[in-house]
C-alpha cells in the first residue's frame, strides 16, 4: 500500500518535472520583463488547492511536532541534525557550483564533505568551517536561472507551482528540484544498494521537513498574520527571495543588472 | 529535496523580521545611511524601555517620522490607488500604518541582541538611496537587508525594506492586490478588512 503510494509520487513527479521543463522553456521567451509585474500564476486553482491541503497537514501535524522539535531538542541536537542534513547535501552542492561556472568554489564544497564526513563524524560536527572552509548553499534551480536566457529576469521562474509538501515552487525551481534530485548520490546508492527506506531515506525526509519547518515557523507566522491573502504574500515573498539568489550569482559576471532593475522598479511605481 | 528551495527564504525572513531595525551605530558619512542607523538605534532603544501598547505607539512614532507611509501605501496599492476616493485613500493609508506599526512591535518582542552593520550607499540617478547593511545574528548568518531612502519634501525618509531580497512593500503589493482581485476589484473590503484588524 505505501510502496503504491510512492510509486505514484514518483510518476507524478515524473511528469511534473517534464510539464516544468517545457515550461521554463517557454518562460524563457518572455523579453524586457522588469520583474515588477505580478507573479505569472496560470493554475492558481489548484495551487491554492494544494496550497490548502498543506496548510491542513502543516497545521494539524507538521507545525505542532516542528514546534516540539524547536522548543524540546537541545540546541546542540538540532544543530548536528542540521550538519549532517547539510553534508549529506554537499555532493549536489558541487556539482551544481561547477555547472554555475565556479569550480573552486565546488572543489571547497567538496573538501567539506570530505573533512566533515570523516573528522565531523559523519557530518555531525562541521569541522570544515572551522577549518576557514565556508558553506555556501545552491541547487539546480539557481543553475538554471543563472543561465535563462539574457532577457529573462530571476523573477520570471516559469509558471508558480504549489507543491505538495514542499510548497511554494515555480517551472523552474520544480525542475530543479527533480534534476537536484536525480543528481544526488545520497538518493543514487540507497537504490543501488537497496538500502532500506524506513532506516534511511524515510528518516532523512522526515528529519529535513522538521528542521526546515522548525527554522521557518517565525517567518511564516508573521507573513500570515500581517497578510490578507497568505498565499499572494507567500507567493510573492518566494520569487523575490529565489530572484535574489539568482541575481547575486548573474551579478559576479554583470554588475549592472542589479541597478537595471531597481531604476525599473522605480519606474514602474 | 524538497522543502530545501524555501527554507533559506523563510528563515532569513524569519531572523529578519524579528528584529528588522536592530543596529550597532554605525560611522557612515552620507545621511541615508545615518537615517538607517539612526532609526535602528532608536529602535533598539523602544524595544529595551517599552512593552504592549507603548511600544506599539512608539514604534508607530518612529515609522511616522523616518519612514514615508503615504508613499509606501500607495506603491503598495499599486493601481488601484487611483482608483480609490480621497477618504478611502486617507483610511487605507492610516489603517496600514497601525497594521505595520502592530506588526513590528510583535516582531520586537523576539529581539535578543542583534546588531546591524551599514554597509555601502547607492545613488541612484531617479533620487533613490539603496543603503545595504547586514544583520548580525549570535548564532547562523548574517540577514542581508536592503533600505530604499528618497529626498521627500521634509528630508529623506525610508520607502522600502528588503530583507533578503523580499521587499516589504512589494509583498504587501501583491498580497493587497490579489485581495482586491477576489472582492470584485474594489477597494473598499480590502480597507474594511485592515481597519477591523487595526481595531483588534
Amino acid at each position: 500500500m505505501i510502496a503504491s503510494v510512492f510509486k505514484v509520487a514518483t510518476r507524478v513527479r515524473h511528469s511534473v518535472a517534464a510539464a516544468a521543463v517545457a515550461a521554463s522553456l517557454l518562460g524563457g521567451c518572455a523579453v524586457n520583463d522588469t520583474g515588477a509585474a505580478e507573479v505569472w500564476d496560470p493554475i492558481e486553482t489548484p495551487n491554492r488547492f494544494i496550497f490548502s491541503i498543506n496548510r491542513a497537514v502543516d497545521i494539524m501535524a507538521i507545525r505542532p511536532i516542528a514546534v516540539i522539535y524547536r522548543d524540546w531538542v537541545p540546541e546542540p541536537a538540532q544543530k548536528s541534525v542540521r550538519n549532517l542534513l547539510d553534508n549529506l547535501g554537499e555532493p549536489v552542492v558541487a556539482i551544481n557550483e561547477v555547472f554555475q561556472g565556479d569550480p573552486s568554489r565546488a572543489a571547497t564544497t567538496m573538501a567539506r564533505f570530505l573533512v566533515n564526513s570523516t573528522l565531523g563524524v559523519a557530518g555531525l560536527f562541521d569541522v570544515a568551517t572551522m577549518l576557514g572552509l565556508q558553506r555556501t548553499k545552491t541547487d539546480a534551480g539557481q543553475t538554471i536561472g543563472m543561465w535563462a536566457g539574457k532577457g529573462v529576469e530571476p523573477e520570471n521562474g516559469g509558471f508558480y507551482l504549489v507543491l505538495p509538501l514542499a510548497g511554494p515552487s515555480n517551472a523552474r525551481d520544480a525542475t530543479g528540484l527533480m534534476v537536484d534530485y536525480a543528481i544526488d548520490p545520497f538518493q543514487i546508492l540507497p537504490i543501488a544498494f537497496n538500502w532500506d527506506f524506513w532506516y534511511y531515506s524515510l528518516p532523512r525526509y522526515g528529519l529535513n521537513v522538521i528542521d526546515y519547518r522548525s527554522r521557518t515557523m517565525f517567518a511564516l507566522d508573521d507573513i500570515e498574520k500581517n497578510s490578507v491573502d497568505y498565499y499572494a504574500a507567500l507567493r510573492s515573498a518566494y520569487t523575490q527571495n529565489r530572484a535574489e539568489l539568482i541575481r547575486a550569482k548573474r551579478d559576479k559576471t554583470d554588475t549592472k543588472s542589479e541597478l537595471q532593475r531597481r531604476d525599473n522598479l522605480a519606474l514602474v511605481r | 529535496m524538497p522543502l530545501l528551495a524555501c527554507r533559506r527564504l523563510a528563515f532569513r525572513l524569519a531572523a529578519g523580521a524579528a528584529a528588522a531595525l536592530v543596529a550597532v551605530p554605525a560611522l557612515a558619512a552620507d545621511p541615508a545611511a545615518d537615517l538607517v542607523s539612526a532609526t535602528a538605534a532608536q529602535a533598539i532603544e523602544i524595544v529595551k524601555t517599552t512593552t504592549g501598547a507603548q511600544r506599539q505607539a512608539a514604534i508607530q512614532q518612529v515609522l511616522q517620522t523616518r519612514f514615508d507611509l503615504p508613499y509606501m501605501a500607495q506603491t503598495a496599492l499599486g493601481t488601484h490607488w487611483a482608483k480609490a476616493t480621497p477618504e478611502q485613500q486617507a483610511r487605507f493609508v492610516k489603517a496600514t500604518e497601525t497594521a505595520e506599526a502592530k506588526a513590528y512591535a510583535e516582531r520586537f518582542g523576539q529581539y535578543s541582541g542583534q546588531t546591524l552593520t551599514v554597509g555601502k550607499t547607492t545613488s541612484r540617478p531617479n533620487g533613490v538611496f539603496i543603503v545595504d547593511s547586514r544583520l548580525n545574528q549570535s548564532n547562523g548568518q548574517p540577514i542581508k537587508l536592503d533600505w530604499e531612502v528618497r529626498q521627500v519634501a521634509g528630508g529623506l525618509r525610508i520607502t522600502d525594506v528588503k530583507i533578503e531580497g523580499v521587499s516589504m512593500v512589494m509583498t504587501r503589493r501583491s498580497d493587497f492586490n490579489s485581495y482586491i482581485q477576489q472582492n470584485g476589484g474594489k477597494v473598499q473590503p480590502l480597507i474594511d478588512e485592515l481597519e477591523s484588524r487595526a481595531a483588534r
